[in-house]
């Protein structure tokens, strides 16, 4: 049996895990993956609460926001860390620290 | 209440800044680019060439301005001279400005018969010589920026005498001491100039600290900076002893000192001969005609005030009494025309300030307004003469120029008649009024009679010095200068003349009862103030008009006497200057001491060096090395060192690299996160 | 009453404007053959002036809701409107007077600077989670492109990494306190979660949840522990955008943050407490640390600064904590408080900004404070215009920035925060030290280049048109004061 709880713990965990992997990995993809991480763990809460307790669509359409939004950013980022690429010769992100103080 | 053309009484002073707006434009992008050192070599291109037609058009814009705010004002006086006498007060609320509690000041116009004496003063003057300065200042490659500070100077002047409360005076008072400072060092180029505008600036902050103690102790008195309410309350508080004599007497002075610093008075007139510095026009208009009179305005405003403070009274009497023969005599030996010109000034407010002590501010006000002509005349024609001598300014090096700038000698020897006190001349109804009231008033007392009309001799003198040493006699110029002299151009001329003909017959608005009385004349300008002051105190006012009730054959007695004085004087100047003119040198070599004493105007400003500016760098000094150097720097710099330490420790942070940064948000995250857990554990 | 689709785009006129000038932009991209032409510039500023003037003159009202409940049309929305709009179009001027952006495609530029103008309009009329979701979005996305703008630049592209990275986490973690926040109350309307709040509904959770959408809020303010992209990226910037972000997305996030909180957590009448919920959660504390901390560390770090653009960064940083005294309170005269210190703001701080270009464009692109040595002489009415701007940062009287201090000084005076204030006092005597550093630099120190700098006649009206509100609103500030107060008023729940 699927509770309400179940969805909320496994977002909570993917929400966790996309922080930690945004806070440590080097490589700026897989920042960017992270960030897809804490973003679908924010939509299977709108789906879940969705689906179990008001019974409206708002849920549903915000997840599918999240998803488009999602993907215009991650177009953005791609094209940002492309350019990073080619001025500095890696998509580390901790390579680039001329800016700081 | 009238209305109708009044309601555009806003326009007095809004078309001066509108001027300011015009020309500040032109000023900042047309002129500016110009006088920058890329824009190639100066003055030619600058000052004639494609930059002319902007030249024209400032020309234009500056005087225009003054001139239709002069027009509005006119008809704004005529409207409300068409009202019965006790309706002639206006007051215009155009905005509330400041609201806190209980203080309120809006911005808010009043016409009443004083301020409509001084505005049409302000914008009639300063028309002439806005018309005037077109001509002086043909040459100058900062035309433009001049005129902006010119119009700037009319629209502070404007909000001083037209305000409706203290506090917005107060603004344009500050404004026109800022218009005087940018002005006196327009030639900022010069040290002297800079010099001098900073001088003026210090001095009058001295006094403008005055002023707002004053304000603020109005203000704590009568819960309101407004005029009508001040005056209003005046006799009441008076009256149930909360506003008893010693605070008024305070109140007083305070305003006194403000006037003081304003007005060049003694202690504080040592900027105004220094101000010279400025181009001409600008001493004329500010130095003497408007600026340094509002000193005397304030206090004529504020007669229901000092009415209430004999005290201050007596003060304001004996020191304008004191400064009118003091500076006279400084004026006596000084060789810069313009610095005779500015002594004159000084010992003239003092006159003012003499009558307003005495309680008649009429006659203050009323020789404020014949000053201004003849004293504007007399700055203008030796801006003339400065013009046509090439910018020679020392009176031996002149003479001889009766003939070679005929308008000037004429005009300016009218001006001469009217300051000298010459029956028939303005200066002559305007300062015997002074002379008489000193004598005859309640307040009044002969000492001050007789130290008023020795002044008026020394006047006399001086200023007819002034002018054989310089129009009459042979020709003491140098070759090369004495080639170029000529006329001025008729924008400098024409003003001259209008001036002259007001110095001429502008007294006769004020002819004394005395005189006037046997043929039905009234005395206009007694009438036309009178309002004012009789609801500003009836009864003190009233008391100071009745007390003294002398014969008439008393008044005509002295003031033949006066003008007995001041013939001597032209004597005794014609004797010197024209007639046995090794005469002064003679002098001069036989009482080496007193000569050189007066010569070095009483070492006055060689005293405030040692007493004032050296003592306060010295104490200052002092207090640097034990309090400041040692106490507060330690405290401060110790502060200083924390700050920058702990912003160095901060700054270490922001290390640069983004994944720190992430942690940062999640760090403040779980922070929040953590107090609201925090809390609802406790509860 | 919310207003359908079709009733509602007549209060919209400003945003289709933008949008379509947006459109035109991009065909006049396609069809052009030279993307660095000005005209780009020039249409966008009839775009934006367009908007500017239809904010103002679409019908006014008590207030509505537009497009069944997602958006707000009334005065705050259109105050912020006007504000975000015409910090934009001092930018688009900027950017046609700076070198920096000398031979590179203007086009994307501007179509970045509407995009992200578009986005401040729907953010600050927002009241629905979706739709200010959305709009924080397009806010942040175009503004990474431009910080990122130079592509040669390595710097420049650092900048949009940090920026991009920083932003999508903030707001997924605001996204996923939205998802609980949508979880405990089944809506998603603004007006409705603070129904449910008032009904007693309030759960851990959900206070948890509205931490974390501060978190989201806090960053596009740039507040202290959110603020660490925006000295990086503030420096790395054209600066033109810099100054952009400084003023427009920051007014446009005080405004989604003023929406929700108010609307979720006011109590409905404004008596002693003004937070609803205090007794869970001490609202007023936690803003005002969060303020306090703020503006102490934007302070504190400026004072090491010597590049102009990153101390003006963490000045603005130390401003956003100065605005959140406003906040604290959640009282209307507190709220006012930060509209006009916002207005106040735009103008010393856009025209801090203009100086620095005019500055950078004559020393080929120097940015330090050593570069504005001798400013005074060789530009004598650029460096008056940024000593007025500098001490009118600093609160000093009778510049506007001190009235606009007055204002929030004064609330959490009569409140009885006494400790904020004092700190605040304290933060004021701190920034004096660096903005004086810059004023002496400019007035005492020797240039090492003496020749003066050319000033164009429009940067000369520009900063003249800044100077002039900026000591107007120092002594005559009682129009500008009622408008804030009347937009705080007209508020739509």
């Amino acid at each position: 049996m699927m509770t309400l709880e179940k969805f909320l713990v496994i977002s909570a965990a993917l929400f966790c895990c996309g922080l930690y992997t945004v806070m440590t990995r080097r490589n700026g993809v897989a920042v960017l993956m992270g960030v897809e991480l804490i973003l679908n763990s924010a939509n299977i809460n709108f789906v879940a609460f969705s689906h179990f307790l008001s019974r409206v669509m708002g849920g549903q359409i915000f997840a599918v926001f999240v998803i488009v939004l999602a993907a215009a950013e991650a177009a953005v980022a791609l094209a940002i860390f492309l350019r990073l690429f080619a001025t500095t010769g890696t998509v580390e992100v901790d390579t680039a620290d001329q800016l700081r103080g | 209440m009238v209305s109708g053309i009044l309601d555009g009484l806003w326009l007095v002073p809004a078309l001066p800044l509108l001027g300011v707006v015009l020309n500040g434009i032109l000023a900042l992008f047309v002129e500016r680019p110009l006088l920058l050192p890329a824009a190639g070599p100066p003055s030619a291109a600058a000052g004639h060439g494609h930059g002319a037609s902007y030249r024209t058009l400032v020309a234009f814009i500056a005087p225009g301005v003054v001139g239709a705010a002069f027009v509005v004002a006119l008809l704004c006086v005529l409207s409300l001279a068409a009202a019965p006498p006790e309706g002639r007060i206006f007051v215009q609320v155009l905005f509330p400005w400041i609201q806190a509690g209980a203080f309120t000041a809006p911005v808010a116009f009043q016409l009443d018969p004083l301020s409509s004496v001084m505005a049409l003063v302000v914008t009639g003057v300063g028309f002439l010589i806005h018309v005037y300065s077109v001509g002086y200042m043909s040459h100058e490659r900062a035309f433009a920026r001049y005129f902006v500070y010119l119009n700037l100077f009319m629209f502070a002047m404007l909000i001083l005498v037209l305000a409706d409360n203290y506090l917005l005076m107060f603004v344009g008072w500050e404004g026109v001491g800022l218009c005087s400072y940018l002005l006196i060092g327009f030639w900022y180029e010069k040290q002297s100039a800079a010099d001098a505008g900073k001088k003026a600036f210090v001095v009058n902050r001295v006094g403008d600290f005055g002023f707002l103690l004053a304000m603020f102790l109005i203000f704590w008195t009568f819960g309101s900076v407004s005029y009508t309410e001040v005056f209003a309350k005046a006799p009441l508080l008076s009256g149930d002893g909360t506003l008893t004599t010693g605070l008024a007497t305070a109140i007083t002075l305070l305003m006194f000192l403000g006037a003081a610093g304003k007005s060049a008075q003694i202690p504080l007139y040592v900027w105004l001969p220094d101000a010279m510095e400025g181009p001409t026009p600008v001493s004329a208009l500010i130095h003497a005609a408007t600026m340094v009179t509002a000193g005397v305005y304030m206090i004529a405003r504020s007669s229901a005030l000092f009415l209430l403070a004999p005290d201050t009274m007596m003060v304001v009497a004996v020191i304008g009494a004191a400064t009118a023969i003091f500076s006279a005599t400084i004026g006596i030996c000084q060789t810069d025309i313009k610095r005779v010109l500015a002594y004159s000034t000084v010992s003239q407010l003092g006159y003012m300030f003499l009558a307003c002590g005495v309680g008649a501010f009429t006659a203050g006000i009323f020789h404020l307004t014949t000053h201004a002509f003849f004293k504007a005349l007399l700055f203008l024609g030796s801006g003339s003469v400065i013009h046509a001598l090439s910018g020679e300014q020392d009176m031996r090096k002149m003479g001889g120029l009766k003939k070679r700038v005929p308008v000037t000698f004429l005009t300016m020897f009218a001006a001469t008649l009217a300051i000298a006190g010459i029956p028939g001349f303005s200066g002559f109804f305007s300062k015997d009024e002074i002379l008489w009231k000193s004598f005859s008033s309640s307040m009044g007392s002969p000492v001050l009679w007789v130290v008023a009309a020795a002044a008026a001799g020394i006047t006399a003198f001086y200023m007819f010095r002034l002018v054989f040493l310089t129009f009459f006699g042979t020709s003491r110029m140098d070759p090369e200068v004495e080639k170029h002299v000529h006329e001025s151009p008729w924008t400098m001329t024409l003003p001259l003349s209008i001036l002259a003909v007001l110095s001429v017959i502008g007294g006769f608005l004020g002819i004394p009862a005395v005189l006037g009385g046997a043929f039905g004349v009234p005395n206009l300008f007694e009438g036309w103030l009178e309002p004012v002051f009789r609801r500003a105190a009836p009864a003190a006012a009233h008391a100071a008009e009745e007390a003294a009730h002398h014969s008439a054959a008393l008044e005509i007695g002295l003031m033949a006497l006066s003008v007995g004085i001041a013939l001597f004087g032209i004597g005794l100047a014609y004797f010197l200057y024209r007639a046995r003119t090794e005469k002064p040198d003679e002098i001069a070599r036989k009482w080496p001491t007193v000569y050189g004493v007066v010569f070095h105007k009483y070492y006055i400003d060689e005293f405030y060096e040692w007493a004032v500016v050296r003592r306060v760098v010295r104490g200052a000094d002092w207090l640097w090395q034990m309090f400041d150097a040692r106490f507060i720097d330690g405290i401060v710099d110790g502060a200083a060192d924390i700050v920058r330490s702990a912003g160095d420790r901060i700054r270490r942070l922001q290390g640069g690299i983004v994944g720190g940064y992430a942690f940062s948000l999640l760090a403040g995250a779980v922070l929040l996160v953590g107090y609201i857990l925090y809390r609802s554990i406790v509860q | 009453m919310s207003l359908g689709n079709l009733a509602s785009v007549g209060y919209f006129l400003p945003e289709l404007t933008v949008t379509a000038t947006i459109l035109l932009l991009i065909l006049m991209h396609v069809v052009t053959k030279s993307p660095r032409s000005n005209a780009f510039g020039f249409l966008s500023l009839v775009g934006v002036g367009a908007a500017i003037l239809l904010s103002g003159i679409v019908p006014a009202g008590a207030g509505k809701s537009i497009f069944e409940g997602m958006a707000a049309y009334d005065g705050f929305a259109v105050f912020f409107k006007v504000l975000t709009a015409l910090a934009t179009l001092v930018v688009i001027f900027m950017t046609m007077d700076s070198r920096e952006m000398d031979g590179r495609s203007q086009a994307e530029y501007y179509i970045f600077l509407l995009s992200t103008l578009l986005g401040m309009f729907l953010l600050s009329s927002a009241t629905d989670i979706v739709m200010l979701y959305l709009s924080l979005e397009l806010v942040s996305i175009p503004s990474y492109l431009l910080a990122g703008y130079f592509k040669g630049r390595e710097r420049s592209t650092e900048a949009a990494m940090k920026y991009v990275v920083f932003g999508a986490t903030a707001s997924g973690v605001m996204i996923y306190g939205f998802s609980f926040l949508f979880g405990l109350t089944g809506t998603t309307q603004i007006a409705e979660i603070g129904r449910s709040l008032a009904a007693g509904k309030a759960t851990l959770p959900m206070l948890l949840a509205s931490v974390m959408v501060a978190v989201g809020f806090g960053y596009k303010i740039a507040a202290v522990p959110f603020h660490m992209w925006s000295p990086d990226v503030y420096e790395g910037a054209p600066t033109p955008a810099t100054a952009f972000f400084s003023v427009g997305p920051k007014a446009a996030g005080f405004a989604v943050l003023v929406r929700f909180y108010y609307t979720v957590f006011a109590a409905p009448d404004p008596g002693s407490a003004l937070w609803r919920l205090t007794s869970a959660v001490d609202w007023p504390l936690l803003f005002a640390a969060l303020s306090a901390v703020t503006m102490t560390v934007g302070n504190l770090v400026a004072v090491k600064q010597d590049n102009v653009k990153r101390l003006l960064a963490y000045s603005s940083i130390a401003h956003a904590g100065y605005m959140l005294m406003g906040f604290v309170l959640l009282s209307p005269a507190g709220l006012k408080a930060i509209l006009f210190y916002l207005v106040v703001y735009l103008f010393m701080n856009l025209g801090a900004f203009y100086v620095v270009i005019l500055v950078s464009n004559a020393t080929n692109g120097g940015e330090d404070i050593s570069d504005f040595a001798g400013l005074g002489s060789r530009a004598p009415f650029a460096a008056v215009s940024l000593a007025v701007f500098l001490f009118a940062l600093t609160g000093i009287p009778p510049f506007s920035g001190f009235i606009g201090k007055v204002y929030l000084f004064a609330e959490v005076i009569n409140r009885g925060v006494y400790w904020l204030v004092v700190v605040a006092g304290l933060n004021s005597v701190v920034a004096l030290y660096y903005y004086a550093r810059i004023v002496r630099s400019m007035f005492l120190d020797e240039p090492t280049d003496t020749a003066a700098i050319a000033v164009p006649g429009v940067p000369r009206a520009m900063l003249l048109l800044m100077v002039a509100p900026t000591l107007i609103l120092g002594v005559y500030w009682e129009p500008v004061a009622r408008i804030a107060s009347d937009s705080i008023r007209m508020i739509a729940f």
